[in-house]
């Protein structure tokens, strides 16, 4: 049998296991917004777990970092920083995020910021905020998925039809089972991921070095300019060091596919255990992707397109069988990604917008249907973004990953009590402050003195929230009193969320 | 003076500062820890290839020495229920 055919169709396999995951999910959902949105808050430890790092890793994990290693080497093992502090992150902010979600019946991160600062404004520059930055990772990820499978089936499956047959299977599961759909393909996703991941990266060592210290020794004796930062092009600068583990530790929690699994979670302390460990899987997937890239700069050093140096090795070098459920590896870990926007979007959408301002009492049959339409409209976007270049597209993923940054005032300040409140004046030029701080230092003078333009974003975002809270009116004593009182008696009280 | 709102607000004392022993313990273990990956002292510590620890170059073995520390350090604050 020819080596696409097993690739192509150890992929369609993978996407059969998925619709019928899908599909066994929506026997389980009741007609129940909270069931459809928010898995019931009823997550347990293992299913969160494998959602949240299937989701945190995308395509890019699995052949953006490889191409990453490639160009600009170990500069890239900072990463371990980053996915290290989403832990820490998840750990004391997550399980209070919970705790709020849990007490006021939250279902977006609009609802929590409206509700402390007192205004829709919060809430509708939140929802913008959550839709615009994360919408454009659909292109993101779709691209990834098209290409997988033009690259697994050696051409004969067009970009075009693959990302269409990837986004229509990723919409199905997500339409018929809601959120348990998402959450019960994630757990295959995660699983397949990492095992994919990590054996085709020791296979790859294995066959073309003899092992991965032999890999590791050519690496130091042929490219040591890869085995130091700033890299041999320069890019991991001190600045860009640690700017890429702000904007890529904060800035992805608090974009709403992962701010939104806090709320899902059966207890806060599932929270923490979630944040204690999931550092362990977020982090190590970046050993083999090292492998990986370093490897492919020896063997493959003119290679057009560095993202591409797994794939170009493994058909160079590993079995059909084992590409093909390597590369459907690949295809769980952008699916993973794109069923969890696509299903944040339609939450923040359908919750934020047509709840609130179109149809606010609705049944929750009518409000799951709206659901359902909304990620239909979703595909369809998705797919043009993905099938044709916009050129103002390309500026705007450039600021996306920084721009779910730009809530981080606000959230701390409903999340954290302390004597000097934020107040909805200050948090809302804040947020303005922040996305045009960050267009200029992003596009127009791209990362100044070397510091990523995220950061300088977040840092003018701080200084306007600061400045203009401390001369505008704070929230009601009565709202502050409920909700940092929730906060105070959960994680210094008994320890409860009930009122 | 900030213009009131209605009354003045209630006022917690601040959850940035740990309050428990283990809470403080947790605290300063990680972002100590954490400071060693990120500049200045990364680059001034750690930039380098040699001493070549397990036939691995030393930045790589080094940082992820610390990031096995700091994920110790988030189990011991999950054990101590921080």
């Amino acid at each position: 049998m020819e080596p696409w055919v097993v690739a192509t169709g150890l992929i369609f396999v993978y996407l059969l296991v998925t619709l019928v995951l899908g599909m066994v999910a929506n026997r389980r959902l009741s007609v129940d917004l909270e069931d459809f949105l928010l898995y019931g808050r009823r997550a347990g430890f293992v299913v969160l777990y494998l959602t949240v790092v299937a989701t945190y890793h995308s395509a890019f994990a699995f052949l953006g970092s490889g191409g990453f290693f490639f160009t600009h080497g170990i500069g890239f093992w900072d990463a371990g920083a980053w996915t290290v502090l989403v832990g820490a992150i998840t750990y004391v902010l997550g399980s209070r995020i919970w705790a709020l979600g849990k007490r006021f019946g939250y279902v977006t991160p609009a609802d929590m910021l409206a509700d402390f600062y007192e205004s829709e404004a919060v809430r509708v520059a939140t929802a913008v905020i959550s839709v615009v930055f994360t919408i454009l990772y659909i292109q993101v990820q779709a691209k990834g998925l098209g290409y997988i499978l033009s690259v697994a089936s050696d051409g004969r499956i067009s970009f075009e039809l693959g990302t269409f047959i990837l986004l229509a299977v990723a919409a199905i599961y997500l339409m018929v089972g809601g959120l348990r759909a998402v959450y019960w393909t994630d757990v295959v996703q995660g699983v397949w991921m990492y095992v994919a991941v990590w054996v085709g990266a020791l296979v790859i060592a294995w066959r073309v070095f003899g092992g991965p210290l032999h890999l590791w020794r050519r690496v130091i004796a042929e490219r040591p300019d890869l085995l130091t930062a700033p890299g041999p092009e320069g890019f991991f600068s001190p600045g860009m060091w640690f700017g890429m583990m702000v904007v890529l530790s904060f800035g992805i929690v608090f974009q709403p596919h992962i701010f939104i699994r806090y709320y899902t979670a059966v207890s806060g302390r599932t929270i923490k255990a979630l944040g204690a460990t999931t550092p362990i899987f977020l982090m190590s997937l970046y050993i083999p992707a090292a492998l990986v890239g370093l490897g492919g700069a020896l063997v493959m050093p003119d290679i057009a397109i560095p993202d591409r140096i797994f794939p170009e090795l493994l058909f160079r070098y590993a079995p059909p069988w084992l590409t093909g459920i390597i590369l459907a590896g690949a295809t769980a870990a952008a699916m993973s990604t794109l069923d969890s926007i696509l299903h944040a979007n339609m939450t923040v959408l359908t919750r934020d917008v047509y709840q609130r301002y179109v149809v606010r009492h609705g049944s929750p049959a009518h409000y799951i249907m709206v659901g359902r339409g909304i990620v239909l409209g979703l595909l369809a976007v998705g797919y043009v973004l993905s099938i044709t270049t916009f050129n103002f597209l390309v500026t705007l993923v450039a600021l996306s990953g920084a721009g779910a940054l730009q809530l981080m005032p606000a959230i701390l300040g409903v999340c954290f009590p302390t004597r000097f409140l934020f107040t909805r004046s200050g948090v809302l030029g804040g947020m303005a402050a922040g996305l045009v701080a960050l267009y200029v230092t992003v596009v127009v003078v791209p990362h100044p003195l070397g510091l990523h333009g995220g950061v300088w974003a977040v840092a003018a975002n701080f200084l306007v929230t600061i400045a203009v809270s401390a001369v505008t009116a704070s929230p009601s004593p009565a709202t502050v009193h409920r909700i940092h009182g929730a906060i105070e008696r959960y994680v210094y009280g008994d320890g409860s969320v009930s009122s | 003076m900030p213009p009131a709102h209605h009354d003045d607000p209630p006022h917690f004392r601040s959850h940035y500062l740990p309050r428990t022993r283990a809470g403080r313990v947790s605290t300063v273990l990680f972002l100590l820890l954490f400071a060693l990956t990120q500049p200045p002292l990364v680059f001034l510590l750690a930039n380098r290839i040699r001493p070549v620890i397990l036939g691995m170059p030393f930045l790589y073995v080094y940082l992820l020495a610390i990031y096995v520390a700091l994920i110790g350090v988030l189990l011991y604050a999950y054990r101590r229920k921080v």
